[in-house]
């Protein structure tokens, strides 16, 4: 009997080792994917930075006609075409990408209070799934309505006729534009900023406002002062994953947005949101068709390592950022 | 055509389906093709006609790429046929017979309340190389203020097809609307009654189409070989064509069944 049991054990000993051994190997399966996606995507864009060096980065020519004529390289491997000086798609990119993470971090933390502390109890039960479903709406669907309803209204009804002429040598405004991309960009990622805040306002400790509220605060003032102080790791969370989804977001806002590498200029006044420009992501897309020529696949490549290192320096600052923030909340330090 | 390519991919995986349950039959001799992604879904669709037709006489094997693909890789005799979907370069290395299968219009559409009479050369390469932009300097137009111009992205095949054809060597507008497939364009011109862009002939509802230098673009038009502006879609060998690949481009270019399929939505040569 004592030898059964013992064999037993020696069984269970043997099952967990077998399962530690193989999540490890899961575990490190994923990490050895990273890395080989990294250094795959990093060695075929290789020759585009080294053509270029870091003029990739800066500003100068018109990029459409670039990249245009990365497409029509000779088939010759050293007559290659790679000039390209990316600034519009940089440029294009953060400024959307900023402008609608600005613009949903207010509106998601003005929602996630009114669920929280305002909203009926029917209400605030009808909201939150509601919310739940529209993060999950695919982009591709946004895209549509941004392109059937948005562009043409703008296009047709807003944009003025002198405004449209102001730069017809320069550039077309016909509606799909910077604004359009980041107000449909905005609807995109609010869901799941608000969600995330209104769970982070929930955990925040009831007496901790109500404390607040003992002092004679009202309870917006209560629930600003220190709901949202106490959250502020949580939005950061809910910001910094807005922003990994806004940045990668392609196929929405080569639809709406132009899709033609354009700086628009601050210093054309209103003008400026009715201008289209490009981002890397929709670069991608609208470049898939030329992929099998060499000189212009290394360069969607080179589009997607920047991608690549924005999304991990984003997630680098975000823990950065909430462990700077650790000292607001419950959290064990 | 991008818009036909998940058609176009379903088509392939279905040839190569029927064609993987028979495999045993180890001598069929098997056709390789790769190249334009506008001729694909054309081919794809006459393989499979060409399967049901000949009782399956060969192997199919279908890939796309582009058509300078197409046309490299015929030429290092990686694959039967290169499809290509513009004519022959000077620069193309030599030897290789271009098999003309069938034709394919590029219209010239606008907002179907911005009926155009006509346009020509001259004013197509205005309009879209971006030295005129406004509608009241283009003849005939009932439209006001500037022109919304839709174009194609520079890897696009049609895009292609229309620099050739219509613009030579004028440069298009760089500040124009890029637009990523045929059905993009169409839906753009159809909601901004200032537009003006290019497609296939088979995206063409919904809008005005402008007849070129005085000819409609019609299927009829294209077929007589009276319309300008179409491009023609290639089969492209290595030296004349032998065995199951004659026989395959004999029956496209002769038989009324491939004529039917080529019909559809392209023009067929007989």
């Amino acid at each position: 009997m004592k030898t059964r049991g013992l064999k037993l054990a020696q069984q269970r000993d043997r099952t967990d080792q077998r399962a530690e051994l193989l999540l490890g190997a899961l575990a490190s399966a994923v990490l050895l994917l990273i890395a080989f996606m990294i250094v795959f995507v990093f060695a075929k864009a290789w020759p585009s930075f080294a053509h270029n060096g870091l003029a990739w980065f800066g500003p100068g020519g018109n990029v459409n006609v670039q990249l245009e004529e990365i497409f029509a390289s000779p088939g010759d491997p050293a007559a290659y075409n790679y000039t390209l000086h990316a600034w519009p798609l940089l440029y294009a990119t953060a400024l959307i990408t900023g402008c609608a993470v600005a613009l949903a971090t207010i509106v998601s933390m003005l929602s996630a209070m009114f669920v929280v502390e305002f909203a009926p109890a029917w209400i605030a039960s009808v909201l939150q799934p509601v919310i739940r479903l529209l993060a999950a709406v695919p982009s591709v669907i946004y895209g549509l309505i941004g392109i059937l309803v948005l562009v043409p209204f703008f296009g047709n009804h807003v944009i003025s006729s002198d405004q449209k002429e102001s730069v017809q040598f320069v550039i077309q405004l016909d509606g799909s534009s910077i604004l359009v991309g980041i107000l449909v960009l905005t609807v995109m990622i609010t869901p799941i900023m608000v969600a995330i805040t209104v769970d982070a306002l929930r955990s925040v400790p009831r007496n901790w406002t109500e404390g607040a509220a003992a002092l004679g605060v009202n309870r917006f003032r209560a629930l600003r002062t220190v709901g949202l102080r106490a959250a502020r790791p949580a939005i950061v969370a809910a910001a910094i994953l807005a922003t990994a989804r806004a940045l990668g977001e392609a196929i929405m806002l080569s639809m709406v947005a132009g899709s033609v590498a354009f700086a628009p200029n601050p210093l054309d006044g209103v003008t400026f949101f009715f201008e289209p420009a490009k981002t890397f992501a929709s670069s991608i897309v609208d470049g898939a068709e030329g992929l099998s020529v060499e000189p212009f696949g290394q360069t969607m490549y080179a589009f997607a390592a920047v991608l690549l290192i924005s999304s991990a320096f984003l997630s680098f600052a975000g823990w950065y950022a909430r462990r700077a923030m650790r000292k607001y909340t419950l959290a064990p330090r | 055509m991008n818009w036909n390519r998940p058609l176009a991919a379903a088509a392939a995986i279905a040839v190569c389906v029927s064609l993987a349950v028979p495999a045993f039959a180890a001598a069929k001799p098997t056709i390789t093709m790769s190249g334009s992604t506008s001729v694909a879904p054309l081919a794809s669709l006459l393989a499979k006609k060409y399967l049901t037709v000949c009782g399956h006489c060969v192997n199919f094997k279908l890939l796309q790429g582009g058509s300078d693909v197409g046309i490299s890789d015929v030429a290092a005799g990686r694959v039967t046929i290169g499809n290509a979907s513009r004519d022959p370069k000077p620069s193309d290395p030599g030897g290789l017979v271009f098999n003309k299968i069938a034709h394919d219009a590029v219209c010239i559409v606008t907002n179907s309340s911005n009926p155009l009479p006509g346009i020509d050369e001259a004013g197509v390469q205005a309009i879209f190389g971006g030295s005129v932009r406004t509608w009241s300097s283009v003849p005939g137009s009932s439209a006001s203020g500037t022109i919304d111009a839709f174009v194609r992205t520079p890897a696009s095949g049609t895009q292609d097809a229309f620099q050739k054809i219509f613009l030579s060597s004028t440069k298009v507008f760089t500040g124009a609307s890029q637009k990523a497939s045929n059905g993009l364009v169409q839906q753009s011109v159809k909601s901004d009654p200032n537009g003006i862009g290019y497609v296939s002939l088979a995206f063409t509802g919904g809008l005005h189409t402008v007849p070129y230098k005085g000819v409609a673009c019609t299927l009829r038009n294209a077929k007589s070989g009276q319309y300008g502006g179409q491009r023609n879609l290639y089969m492209v060998t290595r030296g004349p064509a032998q065995g199951a690949a004659k026989a395959w481009l004999k029956w496209i270019t002769t038989s009324s069944a491939a004529a039917a399929v080529i019909n559809t939505e392209w023009v067929s040569l007989h």
